[in-house]
């Protein structure tokens, strides 16, 4: 490998035959105990020849049994920076700046450290001071998260905050490989391609990670942090495994329970339905009475329903009922490709009703609107998407308030907890 | 308990009285009813040649474009689903990532319908070396040996590179790619031959196929079977 230095703390498959040697370079089997190295999975699928491969991780390149998986242990070098590089100039609220100093210190002691700070508490900004106390050692920082969009969010804010620093953004649809930069923001998927490379890693919305490849993530995030490396958790919804952790002292937790303007979360409202909430493609009466209600409240309306399927009947169903005629209705969904128009339509008020599904349960943010969870009790809401999606009201300095209505035929134990975790924050 | 192979995710297989009791070995279901989902049915209106859209008892623009270089002689193919989203997310993992247990939902997908063709061969498009060498297995003998009794008569003429990394004209216009092995001990003419393969996409890959295979044996009669057009 020419110029390796560019690589830096990456890692990266090579088939058997590749007898090079380098120092920096370590090798090592890429499967072992029937594990993926790169991923942490278990390995159970073969090919026709019998050899194992990792199908968790496959669209990084397949791991085969017998690979190689090379790692480049070097060291990058950055020049150091006065304050960081840091050209941001807003101001911190007084909590805010709390929080932000402990990042600094726990990053200083090498603790890792999670922040539970609830929906709308402006996580980004606290984060600026840790990167460039990171940035100004000459360090390496990472900012990991699930989600491409949420991806897409934050690279131009930290652009705008870091300005002259070169920051590497990555991910599925970038289609191309990590190159060496002081600051990285990726996808979480894109960490495997890293080995012992940062001194600070930051996994933001941690909870969003679906629960069945969480052991991905926990793999990924510490083989890409250095060994005396810095984690930080960023989540409004802790998960389990990382309260567990704060538990036994590995994990410091730093908690900001009031958004950024000071106002409390919204309580969501559970209200039982006896009937079915669509019938013969008609909605329940009941239920029409409160999407009315929110109309001539004169707020936008967010109504999530569950499956996809589901979108085109309501809108349709909303549509034609006379009490809606003068109402504007759209429907989104994640494969929609007018998706970031009409979510960009209902944000500038040209609609006002927007029957969506999970994939708007986060990262967006809507000035007035009001929110009805139809079917709350479906499995696919976690008590960590329900706590979010009432997250998205109230966001505004001047309309701090608003309705969360969840909707249900069943009392579960995920509605229960999301009303439990937004009381406790509320405290 | 099963983990359906395309999401992860538990599921519980569906299963009936017949199943229970039946000493008969069915297929066990490998994905769950919402990844089931996501794949679009052929409905019945169809192109009547190829299974490609048109309305019923219809030609579909591709077999129009056939009937001016074949005339009458056009190959009858019979397919199951759409392409749609769902299948090209499949078609990556299975052939550019390799992911082999992928054949299994494949062939959750065409048993049924395959097992109602009966036909004397059952002839697979070949891959090409290069190919099978850099994945480690043939995708389309993959997917249906273990459904029929395969017979390889074709081979693919090395370095012409795949049909799957073109365009559409560019497809249209590759040469010919397929030989007929030689020293084919079975008498071919006068049988009933099925051609296999993933996808029809210009149909000019099964031409090129049924075509080699017609000079060599002028009297066999040839049809193919795609699981997604």
């Amino acid at each position: 490998m020419e110029n390796s230095s560019c690589l830096a703390g990456r890692q990266w498959i090579s088939s058997q035959e590749d007898f090079s040697t380098n120092e920096v370079l370590t090798k090592i089997s890429a499967i072992q105990q029937s594990h993926c190295m790169r991923c942490g999975a278990r390995v159970y699928a073969k090919l026709p020849n019998g050899k194992f491969y990792c199908r968790d991780c496959i669209e990084l390149g397949r791991i085969v049994e017998g690979d190689l998986l090379v790692r480049n242990l070097e060291l990058a070098e950055f020049s150091r920076m006065k304050n960081g590089g840091l050209t941001w100039h807003g101001s911190l609220t007084k909590r805010q700046s709390a929080v932000s100093c402990e990042l600094v210190k726990n990053f200083n002691q090498r603790a890792d450290t999670l922040v539970h700070a609830v929906t709308g508490a402006g996580k980004t900004e606290m984060l600026f001071a840790a990167i460039a106390e990171c940035i100004a050692q000459g360090k390496r920082s990472c900012i990991a998260t699930p989600r491409i969009d949420v991806v897409n969010e934050l690279y131009p804010r930290f652009k705008a905050a870091f300005n002259t620093i070169k920051i590497g953004k990555y991910h599925g649809k970038e289609h191309h490989e990590p190159r060496l930069d002081q600051l990285t923001i990726c996808t979480t998927h894109q960490l495997m391609k890293f080995y012992h490379a940062f001194d600070l890693l930051v996994i933001d919305e941690v909870d969003s990670f679906p629960y069945v490849e969480n052991t991905q993530l926990h793999f990924a995030a510490k083989n890409a942090v250095k060994e005396d490396g810095v984690r930080i958790y960023l989540t409004a919804t802790p998960t389990n495994d990382l309260l567990e952790k704060v538990k036994e002292k590995q994990l410091k937790i730093l908690r900001l329970n009031r958004r950024f303007h000071g106002g409390l979360l919204p309580v969501p409202r559970a209200l039982f339905f006896y009937r079915p909430f669509l019938l013969k493609q008609k909605i329940n009466p009941r239920l029409l009475k409160e999407i009315n209600a929110v109309i001539k409240s004169g707020h936008q309306l967010l109504l999530f329903v569950p499956r996809i399927e589901q979108i085109p009947i309501y809108v349709s169903a909303l549509k034609n009922d006379a009490q809606f005629s003068s109402v504007i209705v759209e429907g989104v969904h994640a494969m929609d490709k007018n998706r970031l128009a009409k979510v960009e339509n209902f944000r500038q008020g040209k609609s006002q009703l927007l029957v969506t599904t999970t994939i708007l349960e986060r990262g967006v943010t809507f000035k007035h609107v009001w929110v009805i969870v139809v079917q709350a009790d479906d499995e696919i809401y976690t008590s960590a998407s329900l706590v979010q999606i009432a997250g998205r009201v109230g966001r505004a300095k001047d309309d701090p308030d608003g309705l969360v209505l969840f909707c249900y035929r069943k009392y579960t134990q995920n509605i229960r907890n999301a009303l439990k975790q937004i009381r406790e924050m509320n405290k | 308990m099963k983990k359906c192979l395309l999401c992860g995710q538990d599921f519980i297989p569906a299963t009936s009285f017949l199943r229970i009791f039946s000493f008969k070995k069915f297929h066990e279901q490998c994905l769950c009813q919402h990844c089931l989902a996501k794949f679009a049915p052929i409905s019945r209106e169809h192109c009547e040649i190829c299974y490609g859209k048109a309305a019923a008892n219809e030609r579909c623009l591709d077999c129009l474009e056939w009937q001016k270089i074949y005339g009458h002689n056009l190959l009858r193919n019979h397919a199951i689903y759409r392409y749609n989203d769902a299948f090209h997310e499949i078609m990556v993992n299975y052939k550019r990532y390799g992911d082999y247990v992928l054949r299994e939902v494949l062939q959750e997908l065409c048993f049924e319908q395959l097992k109602k063709i009966k036909v004397d061969f059952y002839v697979p498009i070949p891959t090409s070396l290069e190919h099978i060498a850099k994945r480690q297995f043939d995708t389309v003998a993959a997917i249906y040996s273990q459904l029929v009794p395969l017979s390889f008569f074709l081979a693919k003429k090395e370095g012409q590179g795949a049909q799957g990394e073109r365009t559409r004209s560019e497809r249209l216009e590759s040469k010919q790619s397929f030989l007929v092995k030689e020293g084919i001990k079975a008498d071919v003419n006068k049988h009933s031959v099925l051609l296999l393969d993933d996808i029809y996409t210009t149909g000019r890959t099964l031409y090129y196929a049924r075509d080699a295979l017609q000079t060599a044996f002028p009297q066999a009669k040839i049809s193919s079977f795609t699981i997604c057009r």
